[in-house]
């Protein structure tokens, strides 16, 4: 498992699209629509704007890892490359496994690298680290965990970019994290209830003003967990589908 | 050595093998030859424990295949099964640490097989910049990483130049001189023929024939001539023996082939036939494998 994990890890680090993906175009983002909302504001209007933005869109782009875990799953799938390792003593779980732990790590880096720009350049309140560490594991790993599911199930790339779109930007857009919470209509409201988006977002702005009580954290970091076990039970009963699929 | 014994295998309304049974013997070379299409890497994918989903038993020594016997095999598949962007012997170390080397032992077989598939000088090189020979070497190398008793190969020949060709053919002779039992599928039956000690003929999913190819060629190769020319009269070339229609011209068996060339050439001077082609043909594996299936390996 420990082969295959370093492997894919060298592979995503030499993959400048990756990076673009997670880091540039996030970041790009970031400071353009907080120069769009915040130009003609006093500066109070400013930092509550700011403060909203840099969680929203951190959390927004993690779910873009989908997109290259989708292609990483299928190219190994149509290359041969499954069914190859099938043929060799790794189990197939940990096949699975290896391939999903360095977006483990790619997505906590990519969180970490987005929230100290916020600080940087913005000043953003980090108020309680050790919590938006928290935050950032469980994040982690239901985004990865919905992105190991939607790459084991979809027959196609283009499957998987779109599903991807729908994940991210429908989810970013009912979670209210272009438009704040409050002001979106009833049943949008209703809906956010069951978006991992919403309750990461939500913590994530409490965690960095630092008045997230432990209560809302755990019911945060328990329904992200929740999420996240659902997608890697689904990845795990669909995988022998996707192991058939490769040997065909 | 390997026993494959009532061996069935359907994709859902596809029936890709049925009932196969055969056995390999330890330190040969055996080819497994059929048509596309013919369940030649299904038969191969089982073997080397990819599908579980059969009937049948499949034996290596006498022990039923599991999973745990997966370190006895080394598998090469049809496809090129690499990481373009590793490096030679980054593939390499990848696989030998799939079977469990790792530090000193790792790094000296990895040497060790460079030399083998003759790529010591690209070992740093990243796969994406070899040719397609190469990627088939390296392919090929991977599967030797952990010293497997058994080779399976599956087309492993496939979309190469003949100087890469020939210098698997060569790396093939060396496996098999250690005591090697190499597992062969082409479609490209000359390789059977040139490698192979022993052979299986598969055609939609069923063995037709099996057995040592020499007893083979001896069982079933009627000496026969080859005969292309216009226009020829079927029905007349039907009274010196056997006609099939092949290659733009007609396979003519007989046993007295010599005798028979004798009369063709009389029968066309007779007739004002321009002849084309009159050859005695030596007998091949092929030939027995279209007069078994009526098909031909190549469509």
């Amino acid at each position: 498992m420990r082969a295959i994990m370093i492997t894919e890890l060298k592979k995503n680090l030499q993959d400048k699209g990756l990076l673009f993906w997670m880091v540039i175009l996030p970041i790009l983002f970031t400071v353009l629509f907080i120069a769009i909302f915040t130009g003609n504001t006093d500066e109070t209007t400013r930092k509550q704007v700011i403060v909203s933005i840099i969680p929203g869109y951190v959390v927004m782009f993690v779910f873009f890892i989908i997109i290259s875990m989708v292609s990483t799953f299928n190219k190994d799938r149509d290359k041969g490359m499954t069914a190859r390792f099938a043929s060799t003593p790794l189990r197939p779980y940990f096949y699975m496994l290896g391939k999903w732990l360095p977006y483990m790590f790619i997505v906590f880096i990519q969180i970490f690298v987005l929230l100290l720009f916020g600080k940087i350049v913005y000043n953003v309140p980090l108020e309680q680290p050790m919590v938006l560490l928290i935050l950032s594991i469980f994040l982690t790993f239901t985004v990865t965990a919905i992105g190991l599911a939607t790459a084991v199930m979809v027959k196609t790339e283009n499957m998987g970019l779109a599903i991807t779109q729908i994940i991210a930007l429908g989810g970013a857009m009912l979670s209210g994290l272009w438009i704040p919470h409050d002001m979106m209509p009833d049943f949008m409201q209703t809906i956010s209830y069951f978006l991992p988006q919403f309750w990461a977002h939500q913590a994530f702005q409490d965690a960095m003003a630092g008045n997230i009580n432990y209560s809302d954290l755990f019911q945060t970091l328990l329904i992200l967990f929740c999420i996240g076990v659902a997608g890697f039970v689904l990845a795990i009963f669909r995988y022998p589908v996707f192991l058939k699929r490769s040997v065909t | 050595m390997l026993n494959i014994s009532n061996v069935s295998k359907h994709y859902e309304k596809t029936k890709a093998l049925d009932d196969v049974s055969f056995h390999i013997s330890k330190g040969s070379c055996f080819g497994l030859v059929g048509p596309n299409g013919a369940g030649k890497s299904t038969l191969m994918k089982i073997l080397a424990s990819i599908i579980h989903d059969y009937t049948g038993d499949v034996f290596i020594d006498n022990k039923i295949l599991t999973p745990e016997q997966k370190e006895k095999i080394g598998y090469v598949p049809q496809d090129i099964c690499l990481e373009e962007g590793l490096s030679a012997i980054g593939n390499l170390s990848l696989f030998g640490k799939l079977y469990g080397l790792t530090g000193k032992k790792l790094k000296l077989r990895a040497i060790e097989v460079l030399k083998q598939i003759n790529l010591e000088k690209r070992a740093n090189d990243k796969v994406s910049t070899f040719s397609g020979g190469m990627k088939r070497r390296l392919n090929i190398g991977c599967s030797l990483m952990h010293n497997p008793d058994i080779l399976i190969m599956d087309e492993a020949t496939v979309g190469i130049d003949p100087q890469s060709r020939n210098y698997i053919f060569q790396m093939i002779n060396r496996i098999k001189n250690d005591g090697r039992t190499i597992i062969y599928a082409s479609h490209y039956i000359e390789e059977v023929e040139l490698l192979c000690d022993e052979v299986v003929f598969i055609d939609s999913g069923v063995v037709v024939e099996k057995g040592a190819v020499n007893d083979l060629l001896k069982q079933y190769a009627t000496p026969s001539i080859f005969i292309k020319g216009t226009p020829i009269n079927l029905d007349k070339m039907k009274q010196y023996g056997d006609v099939v229609s092949k290659k733009g011209g007609y396979i003519l068996s007989t046993n007295e082939p010599l005798q028979v060339m004798e009369n063709m050439i009389a029968y066309c001077r007779e007739h004002v036939i321009e002849l084309e082609q009159l050859e005695l043909v030596q007998p091949r594996l092929e030939d027995i494998f279209f007069s078994l299936t009526g098909s031909e390996l190549r469509e």
